[in-house]
């Protein structure tokens, strides 16, 4: 098996949403339904000192999260017919609409916040890595639209050389999930365990 | 809106369903029990058999409710390839097998002829499926990845709380049955299990509210997501105390309390339940980036 991976560089994306949207075009979704989100992850504070002076410890990254196709996939484990699952030729985690009930459990369980039940369509949709495209030998739309090329797809031994397995806020410790994503952290990125920022734009990526 | 609010307006039928299907459940086991162990003369055990359909009917749309929410409910039978596997998958398993054991039985007990060994088997086998399908609700919500309810507090929740509204409403089925069975001492003892559950259940809502200031994720701590459970836990608790005082009241004066009396309180019990329910689907947070 060859199991597929993201790789996310933190020090070149700009959080310009273009990954975002060019998925959303290319997948056509609607309004509510996005597979790629971008996080605006930031914290700190500005200080002014006894002599005056202004000091800050402001910080403020993107992080540009879509399914992380994990080993130990939290949605597959819950999912009650087995409708999510996981390819066994690319590791690429996908929703078999056939057998969905659209209990949305899936959601629920998803430390990413990836799948999502399509009221319209009445079954979980999610990012399934650009399978046809994979398939066809390009990459993945959003990886091929990112302007700054922070983004990169391919084999997890390639993936893995370039960044360390998701470990930065305000995703979760990879432990738990063991995602197929890797990153190059930027300087501002603070560790996974770290409740010193919050994601500030909550009402774009929920 | 905030966020937790609009979690759990999403899933208000999932909040009706736990509000309704444990107790409803616990309301049976002790109904059969009743018949399974009660000394019933022959149109008493005809009444109660009868007057199963009472918690069972609160039970059933409870667990209709919960389908509701589901998007494609042609392929709910692709749900029983999960069991054994999938919390979700026991769950339903667990409570088709309960409503269908408990509905055929009620069903049955329509012969003219009434074969009581048989019923009494059958009810024992109802009252298990009636404990195994509340443990499956209990554990339904048990993923690792969803820090506020991977927790004790959880099951224990569904479990006090089906403890303390079955007796109510297993009164209200035995006293529409008119069950000499069911005489001040036995109403005594119904009611003080009742209580003795809701005191429990609320300590564990209160030990649950107090670990939530812990729980966080991306979007802040489990306590912004809920910020009102104290007051809903203290509803809980007035709701709940004042149906059970309203039960009990009349056994004072070595009354039974009517029927009226019982759905009233009963009413009462579900719409306390009801809001800590709608305060649990409010808190659904994981670590990293799910609310």
């Amino acid at each position: 098996m060859t199991q597929y991976a993201f790789h996310f560089d933190a020090t070149r994306c700009t959080g310009c949403k273009t990954c975002e949207f060019s998925c959303k075009d290319y997948k056509d979704l609607g309004l509510g339904v996005a597979y790629r989100k971008v996080y605006e992850c930031a914290g700190g504070e500005t200080l002014r000192d006894a002599d005056g002076c202004f000091k800050t410890t402001c910080f403020s990254y993107p992080v540009s999260i879509s399914c992380n196709h994990c080993d130990n996939p939290a949605c597959t484990e819950v999912c009650p017919t087995g409708a999510m699952h996981k390819d066994e030729d690319t590791g690429l985690v996908s929703v078999d609409e056939g057998k969905c009930i659209g209990c949305g459990y899936c959601h629920m369980a998803c430390p990413y916040n990836s799948p999502k039940v399509d009221r319209e369509k009445g079954h979980s949709v999610k990012c399934d890595g650009c399978a046809e495209r994979i398939a066809a030998g390009e990459s993945p739309v959003c990886v091929e639209a990112c302007p700054a090329r922070a983004l990169a797809f391919g084999t997890v031994e390639d993936m893995e050389k370039l960044g360390e397995r998701a470990n930065i806020a305000p995703l979760p410790e990879a432990s738990l999930t063991t995602p197929n994503l890797f990153v190059k952290a930027c300087a501002d990125a603070q560790p996974s365990d770290s409740r010193a920022g919050k994601i500030v734009n909550p009402l774009e990526v929920l | 809106m905030s966020l937790g609010f609009s979690m759990a307006l999403d899933e208000i039928t999932l909040v009706l369903f736990t509000t309704l299907a444990p107790t409803g459940a616990m309301a049976c086991v002790i109904m059969a029990a009743v018949l399974v162990f009660a000394p019933l003369g022959e149109s008493e055990r005809t009444r109660v058999n009868r007057a199963l359909c009472i918690p069972l009917i609160v039970a059933m749309v409870g667990l209709i409710a919960s389908a509701t929410h589901l998007g494609s409910p042609a392929n709910a039978l692709y749900v029983l390839l999960g069991v054994g596997r999938s919390p979700l998958s026991n769950e339903v398993f667990c409570a088709g097998l309960f409503l269908a054991s408990c509905g055929l039985y009620w069903l049955f007990c329509f012969t003219e002829k009434q074969y009581v060994r048989v019923q009494k088997a059958w009810c024992a086998a109802v009252a298990l499926a009636g404990l195994v399908c509340i443990g499956a609700i209990a554990m339904a919500y048990d993923a690792s990845t969803i820090v506020t309810w991977h927790t004790w507090h959880v099951p224990l929740n569904v479990w006090f709380s089906a403890f303390a509204g079955g007796p109510l409403l297993a009164m209200l089925g035995l006293r529409a049955a008119r069950a000499v069975c069911l005489h001040t001492k036995a109403s005594g003892i119904l009611v003080a299990g009742s209580l003795i559950a809701l005191v429990a259940n609320v300590a564990c809502l209160v030990m649950q509210n107090a670990s939530l200031g812990g729980m966080w994720n991306g979007y802040g701590t489990a306590l912004d997501l809920v910020p009102m459970y104290p007051a809903m836990i203290a509803w809980y608790a007035v709701a709940g105390l004042t149906a059970i005082g309203c039960a009990a009241w009349p056994l004072r004066g070595r009354d039974l309390p009517s029927v009226a009396r019982l759905t009233l309180c009963c009413a009462l019990f579900f719409a306390g339940l009801f809001v800590v329910r709608f305060g649990f689907y409010m808190m659904h947070m994981t670590y990293g980036l799910g609310v």
